[in-house]
């Protein structure tokens, strides 16, 4: 097995893996809140689909934002 | 018809779950070359990596599920597991333990040992822990599969091989950094994914008063009602509490499973390494933050039988419920498609990443401690890497059988409970002997650990099978009919304390190593730690006061 090279000898950042990860689930799970309405749980009515999609997309972006800073500065 | 069904969104959401933790392992393969890329990832970790690997590591869905159950039987005293019993003995590991792991750059923590005191104290302590690993792994293989057949209808052979292969797949190829990787990504979708039970349940209930509304005193204080065992639902006293849970078991656990001790070893420096597990301290003590809560509004909705929520039946004991379904069925209550998928993949993540973090363990102790110390002394390093390869494919399938042996025999799952007071508890005696004692000799730490072994084991087979009559049960215990809390608690205090004295004994009358031999290994003959030049926000010593402080007010808040 030859070695890494130089520019990759470093992986990518545990905190970008985790920000793609709760992007991706993050706008899935608020892309079904909008399309599926609000469905028949209890307290459906709060919409939970749709706050806790953003909020987890959100947190998403931060994560990448954090993991590519903290890439390039490495 | 099952509790949950699941929408395509959330099929996929999990099929992406297997995708993502495969897709690391394949991107890290590159990175992992030596041994010391492939068992102690690199080296190369910040504290904030180790420190959530470490707590990680640790937080298995079992727990998430267990404990969750655990407070619609116990209450708030659930808390007492994570206050006392695991964030004083990580404080202690990261201050005052980790400079002598680090420092004496060895794989593992029986690699301790041998530097300390000698090979048999080594092999002793390895095969144990490889023994108690794989035990451990079989069984959460197993009750991750019971889980998910009776929740979700899911075969068997199904969510157990689909696991065992995920698993298998990312050690192979990326070793302790892919195990890493992957625990933080179970450490945030467990708090992305089960969190919102905790606060939808609020909402439900009518606020956090109303979470605590009418609870007995038994299941709303921490301390008191601990002053006879009588008085609260666990029935265990404050003595067993602070000997047995927040010192013996706690500290036996936490500074010396080389599980989470392993993802500390990882750590770029020894600041970083110090720091992991204050770091992991933080957050092991926000997590009654789901557990206590969910549990709490799980107890307030099965009281009141026009909410309609009711726990599943126990598959193996007919007509009992199944307290660890309380989260399940809360996730079934309060999720829509999509998030169900969210709060499934958290549980999968939680039982995988567990899975994972006793593999890694496994194959670095049977690769270093037993292969190399004893089968193949000269191995090459390249060697060992293959070698630990083999063993995670090797520990993987023993744990499948492991599984399919407590699918036929529950029974295995009573003395799940009591494994670490035979192991742990009394290897904390040694390893506080040997660390801070230098006259602690190799004979002494041999004989004291196999007979605080045999002790603690013994007390829990002369209960099992009733052959300890009441008076020496008050005794052993302090009451005439110990819980198996109390049991589990007590074991493991005789087994240190036993350890404890045999070592003592026996080292003052055997030849201790010289000075020289044990620079580095033991108090005294180490070079301290001196960060008085550094800004405080750097010293371990300030986070840790800070976590000290936070706990303190935790348990007197809820007193």
């Amino acid at each position: 097995m030859t070695p890494p090279d130089k520019d990759s000898a470093e992986p990518l950042p545990i905190w970008f893996f985790v920000g793609l990860i709760l992007t991706v689930y993050g706008l899935l799970v608020l892309g079904t809140g909008i399309v599926g309405g609000p469905g028949n749980t209890v307290l459906a009515g709060t919409r939970p689909a749709l706050w806790w999609g953003a909020v987890m997309t959100v947190a998403g972006g931060v994560f990448i934002g954090i993991g590519w800073r903290s890439h390039r500065s490495s | 018809m099952h509790a949950i069904t699941l929408a395509p969104v959330d099929w996929l959401i999990i099929a992406l779950y297997f995708v993502a933790i495969i897709g690391i392992g394949l991107y890290l393969r590159r990175f992992t070359n030596t041994g010391e890329d492939f068992f102690l990832a690199g080296r190369r970790n910040s504290s904030w990596v180790a420190g959530l690997a470490f707590l990680s590591a640790n937080l298995g869905a079992l727990e998430i599920l267990g404990w969750t159950g655990g407070t619609m039987k116990y209450g708030m005293a659930v808390a007492h597991f994570y206050w006392v019993g695991a964030v004083p003995a990580m404080l202690f590991l990261g201050l005052y333990m980790m400079p002598f792991y680090y420092s004496s750059r060895i794989h593992s923590v029986p690699g301790y040992l041998s530097l300390r005191f000698d090979e048999r104290t080594r092999l002793l302590n390895a095969v144990s822990f490889a023994l108690m690993t794989l035990l451990m792994s079989g069984i959460n293989l197993y009750l991750m599969a019971l889980v998910f057949r009776t929740i979700l209808g899911w075969n068997w052979n199904v969510s157990m091989w689909a696991s065992a292969v995920a698993i298998a797949s990312y050690i192979t190829l990326g070793g302790l950094m892919s195990a890493i990787f992957t625990e933080i990504v179970q450490f945030f979708l467990i708090w992305f994914g089960l969190f919102l039970v905790s606060i939808l349940g609020t909402i439900e209930v009518g606020g956090l008063h109303n979470v605590m509304r009418g609870l007995p005193d038994a299941m709303s204080r921490l301390w008191a009602t601990t002053g006879s065992p009588a008085d609260n639902a666990m029935h265990v006293s404050w003595l067993g509490l602070v000997m047995g849970l927040g010192f013996v078991l706690s500290f036996g656990y936490w500074t010396t499973d080389f599980l989470v001790v392993q993802r500390a070893f990882s750590s770029k420096d020894l600041r970083a390494a110090r720091l992991t597990p204050i770091t992991a301290s933080f957050f092991k003590m926000a997590l009654p933050f789901i557990v206590v809560a969910a549990g709490l509004v799980a107890f307030q909705l099965a009281r009141n039988p026009a909410s309609g929520f009711r726990l599943l039946e126990h598959p193996n004991h007919p007509g009992e419920l199944w307290y660890d379904t309380a989260l399940p069925m809360l996730i079934a209550r309060y999720y829509p498609p999509g998030l169900v998928g969210l709060g499934i993949t958290a549980l999968l993540a939680g039982f995988m990443a567990g899975q994972a973090g006793n593999v890694s363990a496994f194959n670095t102790v049977w690769t270093y401690d037993i292969y190399k110390a004893v089968i193949r002394k000269d191995a090459s390093d390249e060697h060992l890497v293959w070698m630990g390869r083999v063993a995670t494919v090797v520990g993987i399938l023993l744990s499948m059988g492991t599984a399919y042996v407590a699918m036929q025999f529950n029974t295995i799952m009573d003395y799940i409970q009591a494994i670490f007071s035979w192991v742990n508890a009394p290897l904390f005696a040694t390893m506080m002997l040997g660390m801070f004692w230098k006259r602690a000799t190799s004979t002494g730490a041999f004989v004291g650990l196999i007979s605080g072994m045999v002790t603690s084991f013994s007390i829990f087979v002369g209960f099992k099978f009733d052959a300890i009559p009441p008076a020496l049960a008050r005794v052993l215990t302090f009451t005439a009919q110990p819980s198996d809390m109390s049991r589990n608690l007590w074991q493991a205090t005789w087994g240190w304390l036993v350890c404890f004295a045999v070592t003592l004994l026996v080292s003052l009358a055997t030849e201790p190593k010289t000075d020289v031999e044990l620079q580095g290994l033991v108090k005294g003959l180490t070079a301290e730690v001196d960060d008085t030049g550094s800004s405080l926000w750097r010293r371990p010593a300030f986070w840790a006061t800070l976590a000290l402080l936070m706990v303190v007010g935790l348990n007197v808040y809820f007193w």
